[in-house]
């Protein structure tokens, strides 16, 4: 008995030393899938973020962005950000788990995260739960800002705005070079992610009276994928509109190549077709996909912070950021932000500074509007581009005043 | 035809990759978890050679093959040989040393060459085919059929020399052979290389068409296990013509009904098999 009292104070001085010993330090938990088929984009963003914490955190030459400044939070007496990570396994129970932990052991004051949607749905239920913002800087799933969740906030645009993008461009397209797209194809993988964007761009082109020849829902992570790329083939359409993560990304260029078939265009739905894991699988079957994008590496012009940004975490991880990395590093940006605009680790204050986030674009590295959050936490001025491989990279196409090549079309011949 | 033709293809690497599992387990009852692991680790090492040497994968597959046998053989010693001179709780012992192999292997992987998808790209045969009258043959994917074909020959072969009737007298009775001057621990190390160089052929002609990533192996282990228990444990001509079976109902229920349902018709036969064939269509046991 006396032995268990002894254990308890020992404990009790223990808890009562981490946080005085914590205060000083601003802990952000940060889930993301660092093991299992996604963890090259996890461990991505792990560097992404690392690289961000260092620009807030650190003492350098000023950036030309938000919080580009260094030295930490200044409202908070020049606290530090510091992140503390943890592996969803891209499993939305792991990353349920993992959410609880960072809040309730590591003291989270908000949480980031997530790539995919599926685990995204999940950490948001823990933070409304335990009322800690969650910042998500790159699910795409419409549905997620459509929960009424108070501690929701999401600074990347959602699939519903990306599909729009794309079916402007087909029609903006369309009246300047005659390349009309009457006919689809949707492609996508069976989870949140899929399902929901191959739904909104179904409704989409509804509106836009394009039809759909083929709509072929398959299963994410399959050996083979040759019967789809079959199924694409016989349908024929204009255009191919993929959901789908690195691994069926690369499976589906190569099965629809060993057929013989070079669809006329394939418009991604970014995710795997944005990875640079995807362009060095496929090599020159890449040549002239389409994808939409939230980040243009080319728009150097207007967001003079994209060089800097970049040389820092090519320096880190020997790539150039991506559609994934840049929301990444945005995501943090923000997010800092409204924790020192609110002055307060308090959670109440934090989400009320997010609230009242209003960005222009140009203060951040993407080729926003900006970033000003309705009231499902959604960020409205996300607005995105267009991109298209050529050369073995993506170069911007659309919209014209970020675009740096014209779009060419029925390429890879 | 297209359909039935890519089904077929798939159909010999599933085969081969579960001709190697069914070996192991046939010869010494031991399911080996780390079956999909061992294979990306083939797949890893004929990346690794082609990027060093800029050489064909399948010109260095003699080399992995052999690579992967003194891989096999010091898993074998190293690891299975202990599990099973345990006392207790064999069959749990011999499970978890298998798993835990698979979940060290995939990290060790993604710390030596990081998550990264990787391809082979750039050899002879790489992306092209044959376009014969309405239908498109891949031509890596052509070779890696023929290869298989050619492995299962040799391993059946391998199965009527001398040690082939070693390999099955173990089988029979593991305590039996010892009586007759047979080393069970010699043949048992000698079956693991050999299950392990199967997969290291199957490992180096997929490279020739996937994509390598540390978790490749799962894909394709969950398929070999259902191979092994549709064909009947322990069967080389089992594994064979189960490998096909489920290439061409996979194919074909894509193609009939929704391809995310592809898995469904596979597992339909598997679980028909196992109700009304418990010890697979070829089984011995």
């Amino acid at each position: 008995m006396k032995r268990l009292g002894l254990l308890a104070t020992a404990a009790a001085l223990a808890l009562s030393v981490v946080p005085a010993f914590a205060a000083d330090d601003v802990i952000i938990g940060v889930i993301y899938p660092l093991t299992g088929n996604s963890a090259p984009v996890g461990l991505d963003a792990k560097v992404a973020y690392d690289v961000t914490a260092e620009i807030i955190n650190g003492t350098h030459a000023p950036l030309p962005m938000l919080m580009g400044k260094g030295g930490g939070l200044d409202k908070l007496g020049g606290a530090k950000i510091k992140l503390v990570y943890a592996d969803s396994q891209n499993d939305p129970q792991k990353a349920r788990a993992e959410a609880e932990r960072l809040i309730t052991q590591e003291h989270a004051v908000a949480v980031l995260g997530a790539y995919t949607s599926a685990t995204a749905a999940t950490i948001s239920q823990v933070t409304d739960r335990y009322e800690i913002p969650f910042v998500n800087a790159d699910s795409t799933s419409p549905s997620l800002s459509q929960r009424g969740l108070k501690w929701y906030f999401r600074t990347t645009p959602h699939d519903e705005m990306f599909s729009q993008a794309m079916f402007k461009f087909f029609a903006d397209e369309g009246a300047k070079t005659g390349h009309k797209v009457t006919k689809i194809a949707l492609f996508h993988e069976d989870s949140l992610f899929g399902t929901d964007s191959s739904n909104v761009q179904l409704k989409l082109a509804a509106d836009a009276k394009i039809d759909v020849v083929a709509d072929v829902k398959y299963r994410a992570n399959s050996p083979s994928l040759s019967a789809e790329a079959q199924k694409l083939k016989a349908a024929d359409p204009d255009a191919i509109l993929p959901s789908s993560y690195t691994s069926d990304a690369i499976l589906i260029m190569k099965a629809m190549h060993e057929i013989g078939y070079t669809p006329k265009a394939v418009m991604a739905q970014a995710a795997g077709f944005q990875e640079s894991g995807f362009l060095a699988g496929v090599g020159p079957l890449s040549e002239g996909v389409f994808s939409r994008s939230s980040f243009a590496l080319d728009a150097v012009k207007s967001r003079p912070a994209i060089e800097p940004v970049n040389a820092l975490y090519k320096a880190k991880n020997n790539k150039d950021l991506n559609d994934n990395t840049s929301r990444q590093v945005t995501g943090l940006v923000v997010l800092a932000d409204a924790i020192n605009r609110a002055g307060s680790t308090k959670a109440e204050a934090i989400r009320t500074a997010l609230i009242a986030t209003n960005v222009p674009g140009n203060q951040t590295i993407m080729p926003w509007a900006g970033v000003k959050f309705d009231e499902n936490g959604q960020n409205i001025e996300g607005t995105p581009v267009i991109q298209q491989v050529s050369g073995g990279t993506y170069h911007t196409v659309w919209p014209a005043d970020v675009a740096t090549q014209p779009a060419v079309w029925n390429v890879g011949k | 035809m297209q359909v039935a033709l890519s089904g077929l293809l798939m159909g010999l690497i599933y085969a081969l990759v579960a001709a190697g599992l069914s070996l192991i387990f046939g010869l010494m009852d031991v399911v080996n978890f780390a079956h999909g692991e061992l294979m990306m680790v083939a797949m890893y090492a004929a990346f690794t050679l082609w990027q060093v040497s800029g050489l064909d994968p399948m010109i260095m597959l003699p080399l992995v093959a052999l690579l992967m046998f003194g891989i096999g053989m010091a898993v074998y010693r190293l690891l299975i040989a202990r599990a099973l001179a345990v006392r207790f709780n064999k069959g749990m012992v011999q499970i978890f040393v298998t798993f835990g192999l698979a979940i060290f292997i995939r990290g060790a992987a993604q710390m030596v060459f990081g998550g990264e998808f990787r391809a082979v790209t750039g050899t002879a045969l790489a992306d092209r085919s044959w376009h014969l009258g309405g239908i498109f043959l891949p031509l890596p994917q052509l070779a890696a059929g023929f290869v298989c074909l050619l492995a299962f020959g040799g391993l059946y072969l391998i199965g009527r020399t001398e040690f082939g009737h070693a390999l099955e007298a173990t089988r029979e009775d593991r305590d039996a052979v010892a009586l007759i001057g047979i080393d069970r621990d010699r043949i048992f190390s000698l079956g693991w290389g050999l299950g392990a160089a199967t997969l290291g052929v199957a490992g180096v002609m997929l490279a020739g068409f996937y994509y390598v990533s540390p978790n490749v192996g799962a894909n394709f282990a969950l398929i070999a296990y259902v191979t092994v228990a549709l064909g009947g444990f322990g069967s080389l001509m089992g594994a064979l013509v189960a490998g096909l079976l489920i290439g061409e109902v996979e194919a074909v229920t894509a193609q009939l009904l929704e391809p995310s349902l592809k898995q469904v018709g596979m597992f339909a036969i598997y679980l028909a098999v196992l109700m009304f064939r418990p010890r697979g269509l070829f089984g011995k046991i």
